[in-house]
């Protein structure tokens, strides 16, 4: 209904305003969680077994089991555009961790400095090689296999794309992901850096505030969205 | 079946359905390979109990050289002096740094220890040996999956303090076997975690409840 004079004018120019953010809000919710075909979709429960018919659920909100009341699947908010930003930042975050030392320090006239690759390298040059080869596999590896692949499956998603190989892409993302120990070695960075902070002067490095901002992302790029959504993506971008 | 508030909600088991482990959808067990993603289907993890015992009775092994061998040796002008993962902690405890040595006490002592305990009472369990909640015995087996990685913790001080410590004839640290030992409780740990089926603890509840009854329960259609 149209009123004409100053306040139409202001409705219309708050309308617009509406629309605007409705217009990002209908180009996000394109990207809502996709019903792959066939059906009725159940989900059943990791813990008690318990079969339930898994409904489509609102945004930002979870699934919980009847009998245990574990969480069946959640619904992230977002989850595409998060899992892809935040995974784009921990991939450029690791170039950072790679080459920026993460602390300095100065002991006995002598400078030495540690950087990720350098930790691992230690152990298999001083004699324990699997030792080596396992921090390698937990610090490096397993977190750019999880980063790369999200970002590579979940950015074509966002365009309804397959990637070549995405499904088995993911099946190995599933399959390291306890493996991921990026705060664990965080954790045994401050450690160490306390036991050797009475010894000698020792400096943070840039690489050490990246490989911070790295835990971070890595940690809400996991968790922006539900595996049961990420293949539920992915059964239908393939379909099409 | 299982009952909630007087209703009764079916189980995979029952109705021959099982949900994918990979990509979490429910398919008929009959199809062998989950149709969406190609993973072989089971209804439970294959000898879920016997694989968890095997790699927890490993596990117990190595935490013997694990404690007794040192994890590093320093050299320190010409001393060297070898230091395992309790002594170090108890060096953190007397030099007043209460809470790393607490940090290091839960995450290499307690933690692969309580790991240990808690996943043979588990499979007691899941055997019927030990009465049991099977709801809270679920969140106990969710806990011991969650805890696991931190035990690494000492293994990557170990590694920084090797990669930083090399100042020739004045100080060097060099790995000992002890971190081999270590690292293989905290992965062989890891690995009996997720073979273990916590849907078995469930499995054992429902044998309870029949037997005492001992009627035939309802077919479900």
């Amino acid at each position: 209904m149209r009123r004409g004079g100053l306040g139409g004018v202001d409705t219309k120019g708050r309308g617009s305003q509406i629309n605007a953010t409705q217009s990002l809000r209908t180009r996000l919710s394109i990207l809502t969680w996709p019903e792959p075909k066939g059906g009725p979709h159940r989900a059943i429960c990791h813990y008690c077994d318990t079969v339930h018919v898994a409904d489509p659920i609102a945004e930002g909100t979870r699934a919980n089991c009847v009998l245990c009341g574990a969480t069946l699947f959640q619904n992230r908010p977002a989850s595409l555009v998060r899992v892809t930003s935040f995974s784009l930042t921990a991939l450029l975050l690791m170039i950072v961790v790679h080459t920026a030392p993460f602390v300095d320090m100065d002991a006995a006239g002598l400078h030495t400095e540690l950087t990720l690759p350098g930790a691992a390298r230690a152990l298999i040059d001083e004699g324990t090689p699997l030792v080596g080869l396992g921090v390698a596999l937990f610090t490096i590896i397993t977190p750019l296999i999880l980063a790369g692949g999200l970002f590579y499956v979940c950015a074509p998603l966002i365009f309804g794309r397959l990637a070549p190989g995405a499904m088995f892409v993911t099946r190995w993302m599933s399959r390291s992901e306890p493996w991921n120990m990026i705060e664990v070695f965080l954790l045994g960075v401050l450690v160490s850096l306390l036991k050797l902070g009475k010894v000698a002067d020792l400096h943070f490095g840039i690489g050490f505030w990246a490989f911070a901002g790295l835990m971070v992302c890595m940690a809400a790029a996991v968790a922006a969205i539900d595996k049961r959504e990420l293949w539920d993506r992915l059964e239908v971008a393939k379909g099409q | 079946m299982s009952k909630v508030n007087g209703k009764e909600v079916p189980r995979g088991l029952e109705l021959g359905l099982a949900g994918c482990h990979v990509c979490e959808k429910v398919s008929p067990v009959a199809e062998v390979h989950c149709p969406r993603c190609g993973t072989h289907l089971h209804m439970r993890k294959p000898d879920s109990i016997t694989r968890t015992m095997a790699l927890l009775i490993a596990a117990s092994v190595m935490y013997v050289p694990a404690n007794l061998l040192p994890i590093l040796t320093s050299r320190e002008l010409g001393i060297s002096t070898e230091s395992t993962i309790i002594a170090g902690m108890v060096e953190f405890w007397n030099t007043g740094s209460y809470p790393i040595a607490i940090v290091i006490f839960t995450a290499s002592i307690l933690i692969p220890l309580l790991k240990i305990v808690a996943l043979l009472w588990l499979c007691a369990a899941a055997k019927g040996l030990v009465p049991h909640s099977a709801k809270l015995l679920g969140k106990v087996y969710w806990v011991t999956e969650l805890l696991g990685r931190w035990s690494m913790v000492d293994i990557f001080v170990v590694a920084i303090l090797v990669a930083m410590v090399q100042l020739g004839n004045y100080m060097i640290i060099t790995p000992g076997p002890g971190a081999l030992a270590f690292s293989g409780v905290v992965m062989l740990t890891m690995f009996a975690a997720m073979s273990f089926d916590p849907k078995l603890l469930w499995d054992q509840l429902e044998r309870e409840e029949e037997m005492p009854t001992s009627q035939p329960l309802p077919k479900s259609e």
